[in-house]
């Protein structure tokens, strides 16, 4: 049966966050790097979908999507998809432990996600003796958990338009 | 207490191992899946590197066709910002060519001697027949590693390890081979150590990368005698790459540093060093 143009607009509104995924993964960009900070987008979009809407983004998808970067950035194959799903696993937790939406919950309950992926990411590097700048991984987590809000913000807005 | 722990557990599993509606794989599984694969990066054999390959190929062209437009906004900024620096380059091309004019001569002379002298010690040169030309295929800037992709592999007989030069000068080592396409690994690299030789001095040292900032000579002797501008060059030592293959200059601060000849991020086509690969070997 055709979709109808509503139906087909809604369609691709739910799929944006899936399309980001593969676009930040398949365009090496999982980090904004820029002059005076970075920040880690994969980690912040995979977290705010599964703690938010789940079913936009699935576990599989999310592995895909690892499985690119550490191709296209020139990692181990398993290193990012896992510190991914960590994330996923973590918010997956959360969302199970919370009833009330609030960003400061969201926000507090991301730093455990944070350390838990990047602790799981460096073991996985050093298991596969790559070398990585870890003092640049640290202010990375910083400023990715320092920026949270304002993807949530616009994460939020997203969300809303869809459920409309 | 107990009740509190049972909660705990019950969100656990209710995350971890519950499939969840629509989710076709739970999120244990798809963990066991990646360290699985991680284990299996470590295991080298010819059909696992070919499946390897395959997905390797097939993910680069497709990381190729959705940057397309990131790199064309990137061409057109650094289009741009070429216009505006014009004249200060045009300033300092002039000044560097007078230098050069005068230095002609002198060079010239030593090309002779360099040659007189290599065939007396016998010594293979690099000649143009075992280079390869390729073109950059994908340069996605990552701050953890400093690598591209370039669009040839094992089907132009290049190997892990061969001596990547831009023009001539050597900007890196292929570490990752595929059919169609190999990886890069530049000089800046974290993970790039290159024995080298500094000119005019003879001190033998290793080149060693620090991701952004320009690599640093290492392991050089205590009362070493380097000086600003003096020149780097491969060594051959160990016999991984060619000697004479021309790297940088000097730049003493706090640190004995490197200034590459080659400008790592304007890199378009290579020259891949065919008669290197001794590290597979």
């Amino acid at each position: 049966m055709a979709l109808s143009i509503k139906e087909f607009k809604f369609r691709l509104i739910e799929t944006i966050p899936l399309i980001l995924l593969f676009f930040i993964s398949l365009n090496g960009s999982s980090i904004i790097d820029l002059k005076f900070f970075s920040v880690n987008v994969h980690y912040i979009l995979i977290y705010y979908w599964v703690l938010r809407q789940p079913l936009t983004l699935g576990y599989g998808f999310i592995f895909l999507s690892g499985i690119i970067t550490d191709v296209v950035l020139g990692f181990p194959i398993g290193a990012n998809a896992l510190s991914l799903l960590i994330v996923a696993g973590v918010a997956a937790y959360v969302r199970v432990v919370t009833v009330r939406i609030k960003l400061i919950n969201d926000w507090v309950s991301f730093i455990p996600a944070l350390l838990l992926a990047n602790l799981v990411y460096f073991f996985s590097l050093s298991f596969s003796e790559y070398s990585i700048d870890y003092l640049y991984l640290f202010y990375n987590s910083i400023f990715t958990f320092a920026f949270y809000p304002i993807f949530w913000v616009a994460f939020s807005i997203l969300l809303n338009f869809m459920r409309s | 207490m107990d009740t509190s722990r049972e909660d705990v557990g019950i969100a656990i599993r209710s995350a971890f191992l519950k499939r969840g509606t629509q989710q076709r794989f739970s999120l244990v599984v798809l963990i066991v899946f990646s360290v699985a694969l991680l284990f299996l990066e470590t295991v080298e054999t010819k059909p696992l590197n070919y499946i390897r390959s395959f997905i390797k190929d097939t993910i680069y062209r497709g990381s190729l066709i959705v940057s397309s437009p990131s790199n064309g906004i990137k061409n057109i900024y650094n289009t741009t910002k070429d216009h505006f620096n014009l004249y200060s380059d045009y300033r300092q091309i002039k000044n560097e060519n007078n230098k050069l004019k005068n230095q002609i001569s002198e060079s010239s002379y030593l090309i002779l001697e360099n040659t007189q002298l290599r065939k007396l010690i016998d010594e293979q040169t690099a000649s143009p027949s075992n280079l390869v030309s390729s073109r950059v295929m994908l340069d996605n800037q990552s701050p953890y590693l400093n690598s591209f992709i370039i669009n040839s592999g094992s089907n132009r007989k290049i190997k892990n390890g061969m001596a990547v030069l831009d023009g001539k000068n050597f900007v890196g080592r292929t570490v990752d081979v595929n059919f169609f396409s190999s990886r890069v690994l530049l000089v800046s690299d974290l993970n790039s150590k290159i024995p080298v030789i500094i000119e005019p001095s003879g001190h033998h040292a290793i080149l060693s990368g620090h991701g952004k900032n320009k690599p640093t000579l290492e392991y050089l002797p205590e009362n070493h005698t380097i000086k600003n501008g003096d020149k780097i060059y491969t060594s051959g030592k160990e016999g991984i790459f060619s000697p004479g293959l021309p790297i940088g200059e000097v730049i003493i601060d706090d640190q004995v540093r490197v200034s590459l000849f080659s400008d790592l991020s304007q890199i378009t086509f290579i020259n891949i060093y065919l008669g290197d690969s001794n590290i597979n070997k």
